[in-house]
Order: structure tokens, then sequence, then C-alpha cells
């Protein structure tokens, strides 16, 4: 039978610290800063290291790496190295902040509602992605409190999606209003229209 | 693994399964014994969480494509004195790596020709034990001929048939838990990863984790398989997305050698 069976040798390697993991981002090949990048999740205040690392790196495969790492470390340090990533020219880093951010879950929601402000309607349209992660109630009333004053359609057809599969019937009314305001863009209006239905057919009443 | 309130019932029960069997009175005790982990009780726990209903030839279609495209792809850029690695993980009670090793017996025309390491590796303790033991109920065979049941299995009770040592003892099972990375590279690189079903349990975070411990896994130029409601594009970056004419299946660059 040509199927076999190998012993391996499973002897474990020393994990870097952060002064290796330091000079391994500075000065290490490509395989070096994805190793350096996966080991600093598990290395105290190593998320300063990744977040100068990540602004050098043009490495896709460790700018994920690094990514994830900070994602593990979840902390509001994390956040902020993160958050300058979703105004990148690079729509790969912007997704890679963008999923990186909703990964760290409930240490984000501080940072929502001034994501949602923000001046630049593509970071407001990927704070509705980001909404997915927080808590369904607050991101409901978040998003709808953006869809009553937004001007820019895009952003809110990203807020009506992500309504589509948390929103209740307390939406309703900000969508029709919505609807209302955008009824010279179809593609909205149409949108709208189906978030709406879904939300009617799935929810209970508002009582009164 | 994640449990959203929708599964509410699911972890109740098996936190109840758990209390009756280690004869705790309150949950107060049970988890107290829990967090001490006496008599080895994290991992009765883990194991009581996962899921471990399998059969012979599932997905068969990526079976045909591991015969048809994969393995012809790996053997064009690795060295013919490199033994085929294949893993199954999670691979439950074994029916996924042995229904691997019966599959490239039957399908493969140049299965003499090389040699094949297929691992199969869960979390689950008590599935590993299944698995070695080889023995399987009529469910389990559903999906395979008579003359497939024959040519590799023994009844040794009227419901229950009992997989050829030989093919039995060349599969290596191993426990691992794919969200570490110290378990998981301990295993080597990989030319073909089967790791259906399992990711669709983890939150984003741990799906991040897993695919990139997974990425370490395969040599470059590998493939990963998945299930068929699972979508690696989604899940990270880090692969390229290969179609073939049986399967969609994952595959690291051939130019990253990463962890070598």
């Amino acid at each position: 039978m040509p199927l076999i069976r190998k012993v391996r040798d499973t002897a474990t390697i020393a994990s870097p610290d952060l002064l290796a993991i330091t000079e391994m981002f500075k000065s290490g090949t490509a395989d070096e800063r994805w190793v350096a990048a996966r080991a600093a999740y598990d290395i105290a205040d190593s998320a300063k290291v990744l977040g100068e690392a990540l602004a050098r790196e043009r490495d896709a495969r460790v700018r994920e790496a690094i990514f994830t790492s900070l994602a593990r470390i979840s902390t509001t340090e994390c956040v902020e190295l993160v958050l300058p990533f979703l105004r990148s020219d690079e729509a790969a880093l912007r997704t890679g902040a963008l999923d990186a951010l909703r990964a760290m879950k409930v240490v984000v929601v501080p940072y929502l509602q001034r994501l949602l402000a923000d001046s630049d309607s593509d970071v407001r349209l990927l704070a509705c992605e980001l909404a997915r992660s927080v808590p369904a109630d607050e991101a409901t009333r978040r998003l709808c409190a953006l869809l009553d004053s937004e001007h820019e359609p895009n952003v809110c057809a990203a807020a009506v999606e992500v309504l589509a599969e948390i929103g209740g019937a307390e939406a309703l009314p900000v969508l029709a209003r919505c609807e209302e305001r955008f009824r010279a863009t179809p593609f909205l209006a149409f949108s709208i229209k189906l978030v709406a239905d879904r939300i009617r057919s799935q929810s209970p009443p508002l009582s009164v | 693994m994640v449990f959203s309130e929708t599964k509410r019932y699911y972890v109740d029960r098996r936190v109840v399964e758990r209390m009756i069997a280690t004869g705790s009175g309150s949950f107060t005790s049970y988890f107290a014994r829990l967090r001490s982990d006496t008599q080895g009780e994290v991992e009765q726990f883990v194991n009581a969480f996962t899921v471990n209903e399998t059969y012979f030839y599932r997905e068969e279609h990526q079976l045909s494509c591991l015969t048809k495209d994969l393995l012809a792809a790996r053997l064009r850029i690795k060295s013919r004195r490199d033994a085929i690695r294949i893993w199954s993980v999670p691979c439950s009670t074994g029916e996924e790596p042995y229904s691997i090793a019966i599959w490239l017996l039957e399908n493969w025309a140049l299965v003499d020709d090389h040699e094949i390491e297929i691992v199969g590796s869960d979390i689950d303790t008590a599935v590993l034990e299944q698995a070695r033991s080889g023995l399987y109920g009529k469910r389990a065979l559903m999906r395979l001929s008579p003359s497939l049941i024959d040519k590799y299995f023994a009844q040794t009770e009227l419901e229950t048939w009992k997989i050829l040592d030989d093919l039995r003892e060349s599969v290596t099972f191993t426990q691992v838990n794919i969200m570490e990375a110290a378990e998981t590279r301990s295993h080597g690189q990989f030319d073909v990863i089967f790791c259906r079903n399992v990711l669709i349990y983890f939150d984003d975070a741990s799906r991040r984790i897993a695919a990139e411990n997974l990425f370490e896994n395969l040599a470059p130029g590998g493939f990963i398989c998945l299930g068929h409601t699972e979508f690696m594009s989604r899940i990270s970056p880090l692969f390229e997305v290969r179609r073939f004419a049986d399967a969609v299946v994952y595959q690291r660059p051939i130019g990253t050698n990463a962890d070598d």
C-alpha cells in the first residue's frame, strides 16, 4: 500500500521578544516580518511596533498578519493605529483596516459615532459596514441618525444594506423619510423599499 | 467557536448533559469543576460542543477534484522524492481521512508511484479514539457501493463494519486546535488540506487566526478545500481562488514561504 505514516518532530520554536520583532520588522525578509507579525499579538506592548510596521509594510500578506495581531490585541491603542488606514488610497489597505476593526468588536463602539460623522464620505461609508460588528440596537440607532442627515446616496445605501440585516421596526419611519428625500435617486429608493418590506415582514407592529 | 443567542438551546442542552454526567447538583458546582479542570472536564466540555456528524465520500466532488486536478498541480512543482501530504482537519470520527485514502486507491492512477501521508486531526479526543478504532455504522457507509464496503471493511456485528487494518494503520490521527499556531505548526506543511464546515462556527477574529494558521500549514502552491457554504475570500485575502471543473478551492500562492 502506498499510504505511509510518519512520526514528526514536534519540537517547538522559541517565540521572539519585542526587541526581536522590532528588528525583524525593520530589516527582515517578508518571511521574517510575517513571523514577527504573527508572534506580536502575544508580546506585551507590541501594538506600537505593529502600527509602525504597518505604515511601512508593502507586502500584502504581512500587512494581513499585522492587522490580525492588532485585532487580537484589540485595545483602544490598536483601534487608533488602524483607523488612519480607512483613509488609505489603496483599496486593499482600507479593506484590511475595516476587517481588523470589525474583528475588534466592542472596542470600536466608542469610535463609531465619530466615523459616521466624518467629513470624508468614503469613511462614513466604511463606518456603516463597521456597524455590523456592534450590538444591533446601538448600530440601528446610529445608522438611523445618519440616514436622517446624510446627503450622499452611496453612504445611505451602505447604511440601508446594514439595516436590512440588523434593523427592526424602529428603523421604518427613518427609512420612509430617507426614501422621500432621495426620490430622485431610483436605486436608493428601490433598495429602501425592499429593506422596509423585509423589516415589516419580520417585525411585530410597534406598540403605541 | 461562537454561539449566538439563537443557539442558546444548543449550549443549554450540552451544559445540562455535562452537569448530569459529572453529578453536579447546580451550575455553580459544575462551573467550579470546569474552572479547576477537575478530571479533565475542560476537554470533556469541548468534546460536548463539537459537531461530529459525517459519512464516507461526503462532498465527493472535492475528492474528484483532488485526483483530477489538485495532485497533478502539486506534482508539477514538488520533488518526486517528497511524500504527498494530505490533512483532514477537523476529521471527526475519521470518515473523511479514510475516504481520501480509499478514493486515492480507487481513483488515482499514479497512487503506486508516490508515497502518500494522510493525517486526520481534531480537537475532540473522543472522536479521535473512534477514528482510530475504525468502526462504523450503516449510516456512515451509505454513500459507498457494496463492492467498496466488501473491499475495505469487515462486518463485525449486524450493523457495524470495521475498516481493514492496513488502511486503518495507514492514517495518522492527532489532536489539534486550529486556533493554536503552536499546535498546527508541529504538523508541518501539506499539499492539500480538507478543512470543511468548521470555520462557519467561528467569529470574524477567530476565522482570520485559523486562516493564517492553515496558510502556514500549506506548502507554497498547496490547496485548501472548504465546505460548500464557506468562502475563504470572505475570511482572508491570503489565498487565491482556483476554479476547477469539480470544485472551487483555495491555493496558497506559489511564491510565498512565510514560515520556512
